[in-house]
């Protein structure tokens, strides 16, 4: 016990950089300030969000209690919450366990494969709690005071608290470490991470469209009879969830009412969940280590001949296009990097696009959309443009590129690259990415509402030119604070507050002048509208180009 | 080629300095070897050559280019490699030595040639077509010589150039050294391996606890210990 503690602990402090925090706070007072500022801001930032997702479960529950179906509310909130740990678990799992480093050096040691899983295991959960608490901790208050619940209530909430987040992390890693183990994975394992990684996010999609069709065949029904069905059978919502996620069952079982069977069913989730960990254990000990020492497998490339060398040589790029195709080839084939700077703009547009064909639209509704359009063509242009940028400020690829290098970053900063060539090569990758989004976009918005030239050019134009100042942004936060110091390309952009603040700032600064902008097109000028968007938009590029500009030389000196 | 004038360095808010108010200097055609005992400020020094730290005083000046007053064209003059090169591990070899090539404005016939002839030298050919992160520390150490001698530069720094190659890649690399300093360039190199420096190098410094001890020839640094022992024994009185 004593060691899987001990190993734990290594692991976290691995993975969050709690040492170097408490080194830095005695012997580098620089460096520990700019750790610990935003360590304090984000989370003061992210009150307001909570506050509103506390307020929609709170009208959840009130809305439920009208209809007589708040036995539903925990099953919601339950399946809400492991639906978020399996979406980033995959991820997380996937680095603990495959793409830390940590187990090369662990593995020659006297030290019990077990100790070594569960010890991985309990550091991945160490977090999970923390992001159960901040989103299932406020469903059982919610429901505990709305019912009048005691004592008992509180202490099986606990109980059930401790066993949510365990079940499916285990089953989670119980399928990645059997599919890892899988031979033909060799040398394919950074296409495994993105498959992944998509098949959680289709899951998620996949229980949308259930919920989707479900609601589409409710249509059929005669309404009167299942509000009657409804307001009778207190469960009947209850039962048609439970029959998607079974668990959420057990958890309301024993919560919704209070009885002694609550504590049978208490103990049946118990039981369940140490099975899984045992389950994970066990499959662990007999796949997760002997995978690890078959060898890290990488696809080689054939063998060039002296012609085809000669070729792969025989172009001579500029410093931009150099430091443009080095930023984009790590972005797309670092699977990490790829999922989370990358896939934003093929997901959303995705989603969108699934969301919007479950919607029946009659030729009548095709009309009003064309001829809101046609009357209102500024806010249909704003909005799309607001939605560009959104691509802009979410990838994250500016505000993560020097960090991304991590400690290969030596060699960016060694070379005779000058700053401009700099910040456009990585800004102009950053544009790219965005610019896919913006193309998945307009090819979804195509088949509802044919935009005319003018409106094309009009958002495209000014969607990028918009986003060009979080991304410069971006650019600025991670020249000041890069994260380099990584051994997981997991952290440089996980842990990397550069991309929560770009984010914040970003979209508090664009919700602002597309606000504005948009008011003023709307009652008074569209081009003025427009004009204003772009003015500000132009000053905002050339005070961020010009301030990185002057100061990345002398921070590339800075870094360490 | 290569000059520091009252260089220091101190990290973070610590009172010791890393490197304490260093002087030397490289002549052209000159191989100088940059030794003393872990932890001397060898490494901090280097990096302050390459533009990879700031010194907190002092100015280096390398083919008569203050590095931090133009810092652009003095990193034109050098190329570096560190003991331990982490590359980008998703990069092949051979997109490595193009963006070299490229950020260094190496002419087309020219790169293709010297890319041709040190793949052989270090026996890499083969896989340079492979990612890096499928590479042994040895290759990629080799990869980065390839990529750091490609566009022949004034001033060639290497931390620790020996530590990861194989007898033969080591052997190579002195002969490299050596051409390169005969053209009237120079090298600038730290090492661990005292027979090494002995036996190459036209000139030593000895770095102990931030501050040179010693700079001058083998001959020199005998005469001033008074002692015709060898580098590791002059070494070892020196440093304790």
């Amino acid at each position: 016990m004593k060691e899987i503690m001990g190993l734990t602990k290594l692991f976290i402090n691995e993975s969050w950089g709690f040492s170097k925090f408490l080194y830095n706070r005695t012997n580098n007072k620089k460096a520990f300030y700019k750790q610990l500022v935003p360590m304090i801001i984000v989370p003061i930032a992210l009150i307001p969000a909570f506050f509103m997702y506390v307020s929609f479960n709170i009208a959840l529950y009130a809305g439920l209690r009208m209809i007589n179906q708040t036995s539903v509310f925990l099953s919601v909130g339950y399946i809400l919450t492991i639906a978020l740990i399996i979406i980033f678990g995959i991820m997380v799992i996937l680095s603990e366990f495959y793409f830390s480093k940590n187990i090369e050096e662990l593995i020659p040691l006297p030290i019990l494969p077990r100790n070594i899983i569960i010890a991985k295991f309990l550091s991945i959960l160490v977090f999970e709690y923390v992001f159960t608490a901040v989103i299932f901790v406020p469903s059982l208050i919610i429901y505990g005071v709305g019912e009048g619940m005691g004592v008992v209530y509180a202490f099986l909430s606990l109980l059930m608290f401790i066993t949510v987040p365990i079940l499916p992390l285990a089953l989670l890693t119980v399928l990645i470490m059997i599919i890892m183990q899988s031979a033909s994975v060799k040398g394919r394992q950074d296409m495994l991470r993105i498959i992944f990684a998509f098949l959680g996010i289709a899951l998620i999609m996949s229980v949308q469209i259930w919920f989707g069709n479900q609601m589409g065949n409710a249509d059929n029904v005669d309404s009167q009879m299942l509000m009657n069905n409804l307001l009778v059978n207190n469960e009947s919502l209850l039962n048609t969830i439970g029959y998607f996620v079974p668990t959420s069952l057990l958890l309301a079982w024993t919560l919704n009412q209070i009885t002694l069977m609550s504590l049978a069913w208490a103990a049946s989730s118990v039981v369940i969940t140490i099975i899984a960990f045992a389950l994970m254990v066990l499959v662990g000990k007999r796949v997760y280590i002997k995978s690890i020492v078959r060898g890290k497998t990488i696809k080689k490339g054939k063998r060039l001949s002296q012609i085809e060398t000669q070729k792969a040589l025989g172009k001579k790029s500029h410093g931009v296009m150099a430091i443009f195709s080095m930023d984009l080839r790590l972005l797309l084939r670092t699977p990490i990097y790829f999922f989370n700077n990358v896939s934003v703009v093929i997901i959303v547009p995705a989603c969108l696009l699934i969301s919007l064909s479950f919607i029946k639209l009659t030729p009548e509704d095709f009309n009003s959309i064309q001829n809101f359009y046609t009357e209102m063509p500024i806010l249909v242009n704003f909005m799309l443009i607001a939605f560009f940028i959104f691509f802009g400020a979410t990838t994250a690829t500016t505000a993560t590129t020097f960090s991304r290098e991590g400690k290969a970053s030596w060699l960016t900063r060694m070379i005779p690259v000058s700053s401009k060539d700099q910040i456009i090569g990585r800004t102009g990758t950053a544009v790219i990415i965005e610019s896919l989004g913006i193309a998945f976009t307009l090819i979804g918005v195509f088949f509802y509402l044919p935009l005319t030239l003018l409106s094309l050019v009009l958002t495209v134009a000014l969607g990028i030119l918009g986003s060009l100042p979080i991304l410069l942004f971006g650019l600025f936060m991670d020249m000041n604070r890069p994260l380099l110091d990584w051994n997981n390309p997991q952290k440089a952009v996980k842990n990397n507050m550069n991309v929560v603040i770009t984010l914040f700032v970003g979209m508090a600064y664009i919700g602002l002048l597309l606000a504005v902008s948009g008011l003023l097109g709307y009652f008074i000028n569209p081009w003025l509208g427009y004009g204003l968007f772009s003015v500000i938009s132009g000053i905002m590029i050339f005070i961020f180009y010009k301030i990185i500009d002057k100061r990345l030389a002398v921070k590339l000196l800075n870094f360490e | 080629m290569l000059k520091l004038e009252q260089v220091s360095k101190t990290y973070g808010n610590k009172s010791e300095k890393a490197v304490d108010n260093i002087s030397f200097q490289v002549y052209p055609g000159e191989i100088f070897g940059f030794v003393g005992p872990n932890g001397a400020g060898k490494t901090t020094t280097i990096k302050m050559i390459v533009s990879l730290l700031a010194p907190n005083s002092g100015k280096i000046i390398i083919n008569g280019i203050d590095n931090q007053e133009n810092i652009l064209e003095a990193k034109k003059q050098f190329s570096y490699v560190p003991d331990n090169p982490e590359l980008f591990e998703k990069i092949k070899g051979i997109e490595y030595l193009k963006f070299m090539a490229d950020v260094y404005e190496v002419p087309i016939t020219e790169r293709q040639q010297l890319i041709e002839k040190y793949l052989a030298v270090f026996e890499i050919k083969e896989a340079v077509n492979d990612p890096i992160g499928s590479y042994s520390h040895g290759m990629k150490q080799k990869l980065a010589l390839v990529g750091a001698l490609i566009h022949d530069p004034q001033l060639f720094v290497l931390d620790e150039p020996m530590v990861g190659l194989d007898p033969k890649a080591s052997f190579e690399l002195k002969k490299i050294m050596r051409e390169h300093c005969d053209r009237g360039r120079s090298v600038f190199f730290s090492t661990h391996v005292l027979d090494v420096a002995e036996k190459i190098c036209d000139r030593i410094a000895i770095i102990k606890k931030g501050k040179i001890i010693e700079v001058g020839t083998m001959v020199e640094i005998r005469e001033k210990a008074g002692s015709q022992e060898s580098l590791e024994n002059i070494f070892l009185e020196l440093t304790e």
